[in-house]
């Protein structure tokens, strides 16, 4: 009894074990996230702009990331941070640096508002993306 | 295989469906079902797709509402896993859904009209959602034509759309890899960077950037703890201040793991480089040896040591640089035997 119970559970872990390989499985087919772009699209899209594209790898060369995450108060989540022009002039988030002084001002629109039109919020090319492919659908990339 | 992937994608659609305090079907969508039906995991009818729902609108929407409150054998679990919501969120979720997918006139056309469709009426669909869905779904198809028109039936229709190449390619060698010469593509051709924006082509290209640094066998191919160890780059740990430096904390946390995976070696050394203490400790994680419940699940859920790996730092694919810790296999035989 006990071993059929030892068994069972053992059955259980490796079920789950397989099934989270599964997972694996078709994340390592398909994907190599290749994170590194931020699209922030909560307010673009409706203010008939294009959408943002933060390029992080691009920052993550220059600073660390305590700069943005901890001192500058940007949170963990793309889009999570209701961004807009006022808080940017008034040099909130982009705006810390944005200003003329540390990196180019906010009058250059199109470095930053570069985005397809109707692109939704997301980090490019991440795991958790990938993980949601299309199953049927045409793979061509 | 298949029903495996079920199970996990179960598995992660539970794990995801936290509390929910939805009246819109939208917000009901966004916050459970999206998990899934975005992209279409276990092959869940996708969002806004008006051929994968077309046969299922066809069946009737009380039917439809009664697969999703009691869940199918074919991997729809109840509620979506979240047993907790209410009957109404979860029926207007699937209205949301059904109205995405070009609601009841796409079950009255025959698959073979999608494409039609979508020619004939690009303007009438105002919704926004919709929209966004196609545009990704175009930006992942790489066909401009696409974009240009995004109504809800352009998802369904692109695979019709892209008339040779398609045929071309159908035996490519990697059907779901990525070729290496796809990878980290200048902005104009990545797919989410508007061409037609003269400021897309001011911008850098990865590769012009990377050349320079280390390389890693996943993510966008740089070894991060390498080019900072090595002097390549040197982030400012200051906006302004160019002399303050990180404190950076040698200690290592073990976390056991079950099974034949090797352990898990965390190291703050890697993190403090780049991270304060405050990003991890406490919204993150506790600070205490083995107080955090951490699973591969979660981690592939972006949470935990997935908040960060797989979207900004190395992916899970990456195995030995996480499980780094070779352990005693004798023990557990042994403890089995038992
Ligand atoms: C440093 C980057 C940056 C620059 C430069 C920039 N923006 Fe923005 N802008 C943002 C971000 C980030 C948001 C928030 C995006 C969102 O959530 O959709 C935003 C939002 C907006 C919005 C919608 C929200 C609001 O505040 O009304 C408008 C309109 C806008 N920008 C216009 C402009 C214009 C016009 C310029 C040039 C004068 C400009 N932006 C330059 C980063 C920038
Ligand atoms: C120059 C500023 C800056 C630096 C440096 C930076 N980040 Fe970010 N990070 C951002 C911004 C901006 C976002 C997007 C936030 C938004 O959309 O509101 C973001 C998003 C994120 C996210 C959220 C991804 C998600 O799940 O949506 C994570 C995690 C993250 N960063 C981690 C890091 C780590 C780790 C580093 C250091 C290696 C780092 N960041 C360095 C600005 C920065
Ligand atoms: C901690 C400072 C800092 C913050 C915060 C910051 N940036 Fe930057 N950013 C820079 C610096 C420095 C550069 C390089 C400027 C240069 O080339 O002169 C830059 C460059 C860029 C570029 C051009 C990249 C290229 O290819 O040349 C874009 C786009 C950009 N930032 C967008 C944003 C957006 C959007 C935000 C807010 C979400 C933001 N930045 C927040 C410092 C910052
Ligand atoms: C864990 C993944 C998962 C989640 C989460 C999920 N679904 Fe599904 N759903 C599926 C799968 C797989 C199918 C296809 C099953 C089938 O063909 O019977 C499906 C099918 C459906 C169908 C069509 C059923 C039919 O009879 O054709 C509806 C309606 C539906 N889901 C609604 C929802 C709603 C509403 C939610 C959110 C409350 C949700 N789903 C969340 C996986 C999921
Ligand atoms: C990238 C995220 C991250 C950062 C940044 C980070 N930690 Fe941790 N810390 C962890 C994790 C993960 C654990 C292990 C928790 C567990 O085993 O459940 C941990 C554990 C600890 C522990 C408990 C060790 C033990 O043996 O009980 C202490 C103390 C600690 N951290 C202090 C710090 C300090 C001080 C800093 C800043 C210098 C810091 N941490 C920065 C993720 C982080
Ligand atoms: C706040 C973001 C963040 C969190 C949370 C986080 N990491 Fe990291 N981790 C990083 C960054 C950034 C690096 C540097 C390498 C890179 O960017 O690819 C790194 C590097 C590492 C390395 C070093 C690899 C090497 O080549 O030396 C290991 C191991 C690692 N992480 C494991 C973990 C584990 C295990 C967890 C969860 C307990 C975790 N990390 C949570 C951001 C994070
Ligand atoms: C970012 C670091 C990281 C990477 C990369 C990683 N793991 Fe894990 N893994 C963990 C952590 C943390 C745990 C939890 C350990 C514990 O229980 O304390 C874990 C647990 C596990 C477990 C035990 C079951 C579970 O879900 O808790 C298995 C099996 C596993 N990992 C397999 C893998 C495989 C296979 C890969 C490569 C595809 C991988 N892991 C990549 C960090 C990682």
């Amino acid at each position: 009894m006990r071993k059929l119970l030892t068994g069972l559970r053992g059955g259980l872990f490796v079920g789950l074990v397989l099934a989270l390989a599964a997972v694996l499985f078709v994340d390592i087919q398909d994907a190599q996230a290749e994170y590194g772009d931020v699209v922030i699209n909560n307010h673009s899209d409706a203010a008939t702009m294009r959408p943002v594209i933060f390029p992080h790898w691009f920052h993550r060369v220059r600073f660390a990331c305590k700069v943005c995450h901890a001192d500058l108060g940007f949170k963990f989540k793309a889009g999570g941070n209701d961004i807009n022009m006022v808080k940017i002039i008034d040099g909130q988030f982009c705006g810390a640096c944005h200003n003329g002084e540390v990196a180019w001002s906010v009058e250059n629109c199109n470095l930053c508002h570069s985005a397809k039109p109707g692109t939704p919020t997301q980090v490019h090319e991440s795991t958790i993306q990938k993980l949601a492919q299309p199953s049927g659908a045409s793979q061509k990339k | 295989m298949k029903k495996l992937q079920l199970i996990a994608s179960m598995m992660l659609g539970l794990a995801a469906a936290g509390s929910v305090s939805a009246d819109a079907g939208k917000d009901t969508y966004t916050k459970v079902c999206a998990v899934c039906h975005a992209g279409g995991i276990a092959a869940a009818p996708r969002y806004g797709n008006a051929a994968d729902w077309g046969p299922r609108i066809a069946k009737g929407v009380p039917t439809l509402y009664q697969s999703a409150l009691k869940g199918t054998p074919k991997g729809m679990p109840a509620k979506g896993g979240n047993l907790t919501l209410p009957d109404a969120s979860v029926k207007a979720a699937v209205d949301y859904m059904v109205a995405a997918a070009g609601g009841a006139k796409a079950a009255a056309e025959p698959k073979a009209d999608a494409k039609k469709e979508a020619k004939a009426e690009p303007k009438k669909e105002a919704k926004p959602e919709p929209k966004k869905e196609a545009a990704k779904e175009a930006a992942k198809e790489e066909a401009p034509k696409a974009a240009a028109a995004p109504a809800p039936a352009a998802v369904a229709a692109a695979p019709l759309v892209q008339e040779g190449a398609s045929a071309a390619d159908v035996n490519s060698f990697n059907r779901l890899l990525k070729p290496a010469g796809k990878r980290n593509l200048p902005p104009p051709e990545d797919g989410i960077h508007d061409p037609a924006n003269d400021g897309t082509h001011a911008l850098q290209p990865p590769l012009a950037a990377f050349g320079s640094l280390p390389k890693s066998f996943a993510g966008n191919r740089v070894n991060w703890v390498e080019a900072i160890g090595s002097g390549k780059i040197k982030p400012r740990w200051d906006r302004t201040d160019l002399t303050a430096e990180p404190i950076v904390m040698d200690m290592n946390v073990v976390r056991e793991v079950k099974g034949s995976m090797p352990d898990v070696v965390y190291p703050h050394k890697q993190h403090t480089q780049w991270l304060d203490c405050s990003n991890c400790h406490p919204a993150i994680f506790t600070p205490q040896k083995g107080a955090n419940q951490i699973s591969m699940a979660s981690i592939l859920l972006g949470e935990k040591c997935g908040v960060c790996h797989g979207k900004v730092a190395f992916p899970v694919s990456e195995c030995r640089l996480c499980h780094s810790k070779k352990k005693d296999l004798v023990k557990p035989a042994t403890a089995a035997a038992r």
